[in-house]
C-alpha cells in the first residue's frame, strides 16, 4: 500500500513557484520604475519575463547590420547562459555596443533555480560609442546610433547592482510566498488523494467481509431449512405413535400411562409447531413464500383462532373475546392468514396476566381494505422496541432466563406473509396496559402481485414443497 | 522483506554532485515539534539555512507541516542538502503524516515527556511504525532519534525513569526543553551522526563522496549558535 511518490519530492522549477502572469507584471512596473529591461530566465535558460525599455530603437539599428545581429545573439547568448558562482552576488556583462547588463542567479533553498538579467543600460562614463560597435559595418551611422543610445537610460557605477539586489530580496520573498502557497495546495490535494484512498482500502475489506457475511447467512439458512425437514420426520412418527397408543391401538392402558402418553403429544406438537416456524423462516428468509389464493371467510377465520388459544386462555384465567360482525370475504392464503391470527393471538394470550382479556376483531377501512385485529390488555411493549419485534430472533427480553418463553419467529412470520399478501402490520402499545396488533390487508385480490417472483424452474421445483402455486 | 537497495532513500544527483537529505520531525500532537524548527532556525545562521516555512492555522497548530531547508557545499565540492520537516501532530491529519513520512533518510521522535502524555506518545510512535511500514521504511534500520521533550514541567518523567526506558527502547535518547532551546541543537547532532553513518554504509559518503563523518557534521555545526549547549566542547570552532 505505498501512497504515489509525493511532490515533495521532487524539484520544482521556477515558474512552478510564481504567478508568471503577476509576476510579469510586478517586473514591468519595476522596470519601467527605474527605466532598465528585465529578463528573468529558469534554470533550464527559458525565458520567463522579458521587458524592454528604452533599447528597442538602439538594437534594432545595430540587428539591420549583419556583424551587429551576429554579435547581439552572442552578447545576449552569453548573459544568459555564462555560469555565474551561486552566491546572491550581481555579476557584470558588457556588450559590445558599450551597454552593460547585470546578471544574479536567483538562489531558493541553496540552489540556483534561474537568473535575472537587468538590463542594459549606459554606463554613465561612456563618453563616446565604442570601436566595437562603430566598426561592424562599413555603413554605420555613428550619429544616428548615438540618438539612440540617449533614450537608454546611464546608471552610474554601483547602482545598477544596488537595484538589481533590492529586485532579488522581492523576487525571494515572491518565490517563497509561492512556493509555500503551491505546497499547501498540492499537498491539501495529497491529502485528501491519500484519505480517499484508504477509505476505498477499506471499504474494499468491509465489502468482503459483507460478502463472506452474506454467504455464510445464506449457508446457515439452508441448514436451517434442511435440518427443521429432517427434524420434522421423527417428529411426525413419535406424535403418530403416541396417538395409535392413546387409541388403545396397542392395548390398554391405564390412566396413568394415557396422561403421560397426553402429555407426549401435546409437547411433541409444540415441539412441531416450533419446527415449522423455523421452516417458514427459512423459506422467507430464501424468498420462496408463495401464497395459495382463494376465498376466505375472514368471520370463520377469526373464530377458528379464537377457538385455538381458548384453552391457554382458560387456563391462565383470561377472557377471549371474538367480534367478527358483517365482513367481506377476502381473496387470499387461508392457512398462512390463519396462522398470522394464531401466532398474535398466542402471543397476546402469553403477555397477559390472569384476569386480562384478548380480542380477536375485524374492521372495513377506507380504500376497500380489511382490518384483522388482535389487542390484548397485557404487559405491553416499550416505544423502543416496538421498532424491532417484527425482526427474526428479535426478543424484548433478550437473557436466557426469560419469563416468557418463545423462538422469536411469530411476528417476523406475521409480517412476511402479511407483506406477501401486499399488506402491513400495525402495532400500537401502552406499556402495561396492552397492545394491538393490526394486519391491514387489500381488499381485492391484488395480493398476487407481491407474491415474490420465481423464475420457472425455481417453481417447478418446489410446486411439490409449497402446495399449487395462487393464479399469476 | 524490503530490497533495501531499491528504498534508497537519500535523493542522488551524480551528475550534479548533489545529496538531498530529508529529516522529519515526528510525535503527538503539542509535543513541540515545530518549537524545534523555529529553535534551529534562530540558532542556525542564514548561510546554511533557507526561510522556515510553516504551513499552519489560525490557532497556531501546524495544519500540513514546517520545513527548513539547510544546505551546504563540501570540500569536494558536493552540494549537500538536508530538509527539515515537522509532520501535522493533530490525529486527522493521518495521510499528511504519511505524505510527509515519505522516504524520510531519519526521524526525531519528539515526545512529551510527562507522564500523563505517556499513552498519547506510545500511540504516536506506533502509528509512526506503521507509517514507515506504509512507505517500505525499516525502522529498525533508519536512524531514529528520541527527545525527550518538556523535561522543565512538573509532571515529567525523572532521570531513574527515563533510565528504564532506556533498557526497552534502542534510539538514543536526548532531554530537551525546545521553548527554552535546551536539547534542540543536541538532538539534531545525534540525528546528523547516526544519519551521516546510515548514509555512509548505504552509499559510501567518505569512500565515494569524500565527506568524512566530522566535515559533514562541522559544515552544519560550525553554523549552530553552541552557546549553552552540551555540544559546546565537542565541536572545535574552525
Amino acid at each position: 500500500m505505498n501512497p504515489a511518490p509525493s511532490f515533495l519530492q521532487q524539484r520544482l522549477p521556477l515558474g512552478d513557484l510564481l504567478d508568471l502572469r503577476a509576476f510579469s507584471e510586478v517586473c514591468q512596473s519595476f522596470a519601467e520604475l527605474y527605466r532598465v529591461g528585465l529578463k528573468v530566465f529558469d534554470e533550464s535558460g527559458n525565458k520567463l519575463v522579458d521587458v524592454k525599455v528604452g533599447n528597442a530603437d538602439f538594437c534594432g539599428y545595430i540587428w539591420t547590420k549583419a556583424s551587429g545581429r551576429e554579435q547581439c545573439v552572442a552578447t545576449v547568448g552569453k548573459v544568459k547562459t555564462t555560469p555565474v558562482e551561486e552566491v546572491a552576488k550581481a555579476v557584470t556583462f558588457a556588450c559590445f555596443s558599450g551597454c552593460r547588463y547585470v546578471v544574479q542567479p536567483v538562489l531558493h533553498e541553496g540552489d540556483a533555480i534561474g537568473r535575472v538579467v537587468f538590463g542594459p543600460f549606459v554606463p554613465e562614463d561612456l563618453a563616446e560609442l565604442p570601436a566595437s560597435l562603430t566598426g561592424i559595418a562599413a555603413d554605420f551611422d555613428a550619429a544616428q546610433a548615438a540618438s539612440y543610445l540617449k533614450k537608454i537610460r546611464r546608471v552610474p557605477p554601483g547602482t545598477a547592482e544596488k537595484i538589481l539586489n533590492h529586485f532579488m530580496d522581492l523576487l525571494d520573498v515572491m518565490v517563497f510566498t509561492g512556493h509555500k502557497n503551491l505546497i499547501a495546495a498540492k499537498l491539501h490535494i495529497e491529502a485528501v488523494q491519500e484519505s480517499y484512498r484508504e477509505l476505498q482500502e477499506k471499504n474494499r475489506l468491509l465489502e468482503e467481509n459483507f460478502q463472506r457475511l452474506k454467504e455464510l447467512d445464506r449457508l446457515k439458512s439452508n441448514f436451517i431449512a434442511t435440518m427443521s425437514h429432517e427434524l420434522r420426520t421423527p417428529l411426525t412418527s413419535v406424535i403418530g405413535y403416541s396417538e395409535m397408543m392413546l387409541e388403545g391401538l396397542g392395548g390398554t392402558l391405564t390412566d396413568e400411562q394415557r396422561e403421560y402418553l397426553g402429555i407426549i403429544m401435546e409437547k411433541g406438537e409444540s415441539l412441531l409447531h416450533l419446527i415449522t416456524s423455523i421452516l417458514d423462516i427459512s423459506k422467507i428468509e430464501a424468498g420462496r413464500v408463495r401464497l395459495v389464493l382463494g376465498e376466505v371467510d375472514v368471520g370463520q377465520l377469526l373464530r377458528d383462532a379464537a377457538a385455538t388459544v381458548l384453552p391457554a386462555a382458560r387456563k391462565k384465567g383470561l377472557q377471549v373475546l371474538c367480534e367478527p360482525g358483517q365482513l367481506p370475504r377476502l381473496h387470499a392464503d387461508r392457512e398462512k392468514l390463519r396462522q398470522c391470527l394464531i401466532n398474535l393471538a398466542s402471543n397476546a394470550v402469553k403477555f397477559t396476566p390472569a384476569g386480562g382479556k384478548v380480542t380477536l376483531a375485524a374492521e372495513v377501512l377506507p380504500g376497500e381494505r380489511l382490518a384483522l385485529r388482535v389487542a390484548d390488555s397485557g404487559v405491553g411493549i416499550a416505544a423502543e422496541h416496538l421498532k424491532r419485534i417484527f425482526d427474526v430472533f428479535y426478543q424484548v427480553d433478550g437473557s436466557t432466563t426469560r419469563e416468557y418463553g418463545g423462538a422469536g419467529l411469530g411476528l417476523a412470520i406475521v409480517k412476511s406473509f402479511v407483506e406477501a399478501h401486499g399488506g402491513e402490520v400495525k402495532v400500537a402499545s401502552t406499556p402495561g396496559q396492552g397492545s394491538t396488533f393490526s394486519m391491514i390487508l387489500p381488499g381485492h385480490g391484488r395480493a398476487e402481485l407481491a407474491v415474490t417472483p420465481l423464475t420457472p424452474d425455481q417453481a417447478a421445483g418446489q410446486a411439490g414443497q409449497a402446495g399449487p402455486a395462487g393464479p399469476a | 522483506m524490503l530490497d533495501c537497495k531499491a528504498r534508497t532513500m537519500v535523493q542522488i544527483n551524480s551528475d550534479a554532485r548533489e545529496l538531498a537529505i530529508k529529516i522529519v520531525y515526528y510525535g503527538p500532537a503539542l509535543s513541540g515539534k515545530t518549537t524545534n524548527l523555529q529553535a534551529l532556525y534562530q540558532k542556525i545562521s542564514p548561510e546554511v539555512r533557507g526561510r522556515l516555512m510553516t504551513l499552519d492555522t489560525k490557532d497556531d497548530r501546524t495544519l500540513f507541516f514546517d520545513m527548513m531547508p539547510v544546505f551546504f557545499k563540501t570540500a569536494a565540492g558536493v552540494k549537500v542538502k538536508l530538509r527539515l520537516y515537522t509532520v501535522p501532530g493533530q490525529v486527522i491529519h493521518e495521510s499528511t503524516r504519511r505524505i510527509v513520512l515519505q522516504g524520510t533518510d531519519a526521524v526525531a521522535f519528539v515526545a512529551d515527556s510527562r507522564r500523563g502524555e505517556a499513552a498519547a506518545t506510545l500511540a504516536y510512535w506506533n502509528n509512526m511504525l506503521k507509517n514507515l511500514e506504509a512507505n517500505g521504511l525499516d525502522y529498525r534500520t533508519l536512524p531514529v532519534v528520541i527527545q525527550l521533550n518538556k523535561r522543565d514541567l512538573p509532571d515529567a518523567r525523572r532521570e531513574d525513569e527515563l533510565g528504564d526506558l532506556r533498557k526497552v527502547i534502542r534510539p538514543p535518547m536526548v532531554p530537551a526543553v525546545a521553548v527554552r532551546g535546551e536539547g534542540v541543537v543536541e538532538t539534531l547532532w545525534a540525528l546528523l551522526t547516526l544519519t551521516y553513518r546510515s548514509l555512509d554504509r548505504s552509499m559510501g559518503l567518505a569512500e565515494r563522496w569524500k565527506v568524512s563523518e566530522r566535515e559533514f557534521l562541522a559544515r552544519v555545526f560550525d553554523h549552530v549558535d553552541l552557546r549553552g549547549t552540551r555540544l559546546q566542547n565537542e565541536v572545535a570552532p574552525r
